[in-house]
């Protein structure tokens, strides 16, 4: 599915080198948890691998394509057809309703069964409830929606349940690996919590802007299984 | 502090817009005090012309600095809303610490220096062009001199930074009065209002229209900065009217007053538009990464913010070729209507007025759509 060889990336010039030499391979329908302290890299390898950004070297197939090659039209292209994202900060939009924050996903597949998955998320009640007026787990919730309502093959999330309590964060991933059993989706999760590391198949340690260690877990767990 | 100098030197566009209406009544005022000064030399035959430069003055005068000061103030009040909404943290942690809201308010008075830089080059222009006002302005055959009249730069200039300086912190006491929670938490105003209580399900929640999300983006996105439809309409009304105004000053024999009058309605537009359209953009900065983030096009991003103003732009410049025809017509009708000036809409003018309008109003939406292009995902992302 995702197959990345040698990325390096720099920031400022070169001054800041992030991703040194990086190689990875994600296999379709699998979760990996992209795991390192804060400054070791692992939003950064994130970005490059969704085609948020570019590598200066390095190669990316994703699902035979080479996006590193790709300009910024056809990455954007190529978001839209593949990519889901999930972030810590949510980026809901904040003057639109839960609907119409679903919709900016849903409408670029042209998904109309988008209030299924609204459903799913248990927010029937709250479709034209702003995200002002919903709790932290509720946004976490609607983001999720968002992001799946556009039926992405691989689905990126960035700290997900790093802006919410132990006990809605428990839910939240629980949630969406539910979701994914359901759906079969890739996943790639960047964190740095070790626990959360317990639910995924692979688990890419990193360190500095180089690997450290990717190795596979034989049983995932739940998130309530894990203790967290 | 949070508010510093620097924060009252960027508003720039109130600068230009206090620069062009302090330009306009420096010259006119000074012009309608030596000429009325004169009155009393004119004589009988020429005394309705002379009526007439009168009136012209003390009407252009009135009009362009009303509506000049009245876009200033709103412009005021939109850029401290801006300043309250974007810096609620760093001022909301002054509160928290015991700062009264006047003691914050009473640092805004730097917002009037934007006010005093206009209102010093604006004099100074005036002055600078007053010879060229007079020749044109001046009935033949009288001797109206250029007088200095020292009350007028003081008026033109202490006036409007003192009435400004203290409307800013009038406004600002009025918008920081908010819960200190609400600003850490970086609450706009806005977002406090009660919501209605709904009836809940599904069904009761999906009664009103089905939009699309890009639709549905351009009509929230208008209806949450409603003030800038007020500036896009006003920066085309300003395009219309004085393009057109400055076109038709050829056939009143007032040709020095036409490019003057062009260059003014001209620079007023473009300030505006630009203002207007970067606050859009800013405003909007992270909706646009999330967009972009999720695979929308840079045209479908700048449809979902821009395209609401479109009908707003239309509207000030429809407004604007109204006003024109009617105010220079009254003036043709009341004041010089012993010298059978030939004065009719011009059609021709307001075509080409109008092509250009669409040139302009195209090449600035393009230039921020290409600003849009440019917003950089990772590093919005990053910012939080």
């Amino acid at each position: 599915m995702i197959n990345a060889q040698n990325i390096c990336k720099s920031f400022n010039n070169g001054a800041v080198r992030v991703l040194k030499g990086v190689s990875v391979n994600i296999e379709k329908g699998d979760f990996a948890v992209i795991l390192g302290a804060s400054g070791s890299g692992k939003s950064t390898l994130m970005s490059v691998l969704s085609g948020l950004e570019k590598a200066d070297s390095g190669s990316v197939i994703f699902d035979g394509k080479n996006i590193s090659e790709m300009n910024d039209k056809q990455l954007t292209e190529f978001r839209r057809e593949y990519v889901g994202f999930i972030f810590q900060q949510y980026y809901l939009l904040a003057h639109l309703s839960v609907e119409n924050n679903v919709k900016l996903g849903a409408d670029l597949v042209k998904n109309k069964d988008y209030l299924e998955i609204i459903k799913a998320v248990g927010l029937e009640e709250k479709l034209k409830r702003k995200p002002s007026e919903l709790s932290g787990g509720e946004q976490q919730r609607v983001c999720i929606a968002r992001a799946l309502a556009k039926r992405p093959q691989a689905l990126f999330l960035d700290e997900p349940t790093g802006a919410l309590d132990e006990q809605t964060g428990r839910e939240v991933l629980d949630f969406i690996l539910k979701l994914k059993k359901e759906q079969g989706f890739t996943m790639i999760m960047v964190t740095h919590n070790e626990n959360i590391a317990q639910t995924a198949n692979t688990v890419i340690r990193m360190n500095s802007g180089k690997i450290a260690e990717i190795y596979k877990n034989s049983a995932s767990k739940s998130a309530f299984e894990i203790g967290w | 502090m949070v508010i510093g100098f620097k924060d009252g030197l960027k508003l720039i566009g109130i600068s230009i817009i206090c620069f062009c209406a302090v330009f306009v009544c420096t010259f006119f005022i000074n012009y309608y005090v030596d000429a009325a000064a004169a009155g009393s030399n004119v004589a009988e035959e020429m005394k309705v012309m002379y009526e007439g430069q009168l009136a012209t003055a003390k009407l252009s005068c009135a009009l362009s600095g009303c509506c000049l000061s009245l876009i200033a103030f709103f412009m005021l009040v939109f850029y401290i809303k801006l300043y309250v909404d974007g810096h609620g943290k760093q001022l909301g942690i002054l509160k928290a610490m015991g700062y009264k809201n006047g003691e914050i308010a009473l640092k805004f008075w730097v917002f009037g220096l934007s006010v005093f830089i206009g209102a010093v080059l604006g004099c100074a222009a005036g002055y600078a062009v007053m010879p060229i006002i007079y020749s044109q302005m001046t009935v033949e055959g009288l001797e109206i001199p250029i007088k200095f009249h020292f009350w007028l730069p003081l008026v033109m200039i202490i006036a409007p930074t003192a009435v400004f300086s203290l409307f800013s912190c009038g406004y600002a006491y009025f918008a920081l009065n908010r819960p200190v929670g609400d600003m850490l938490r970086g609450k706009t105003a806005k977002s406090r209002k009660p919501r209605k209580e709904r009836p809940q399900g599904l069904k009761a929640e999906r009664s009103g229209k089905e939009r699309s999300f890009l639709v549905e983006m351009g009509f929230k996105t208008l209806s949450s900065k409603k003030m800038l439809a007020f500036f896009v309409a006003f920066a085309s009304f300003c395009f219309s009217a004085m393009v057109q105004m400055g076109g038709a000053m050829n056939d009143l024999d007032a040709e020095a007053m036409g490019p003057m009058i062009l260059v003014i309605g001209v620079v007023l537009a473009v300030t505006t538009m630009f203002i207007a359209l970067a606050s859009l953009v800013n405003g909007n900065i992270k909706n646009i990464a999330i967009m972009k983030a999720f695979g929308y096009s840079m045209k479908e991003c700048a449809l979902a913010i821009f395209s609401g103003y479109v009908p707003f732009a239309l509207i000030g410049f429809a407004i604007g070729s109204v006003y024109q025809y009617v105010l220079l017509r009254v003036m043709v009708d009341l004041f010089f209507k012993e010298y059978a000036l030939e004065f009719d809409f011009n059609v021709k003018v307001f075509f080409i007025t109008f092509a250009v309008f669409i040139v302009f109003y195209v090449a600035v939406m393009l230039f921020y759509a290409f600003k849009i292009k440019n917003i950089s995902v990772k590093e919005i992302m990053a910012e939080n």
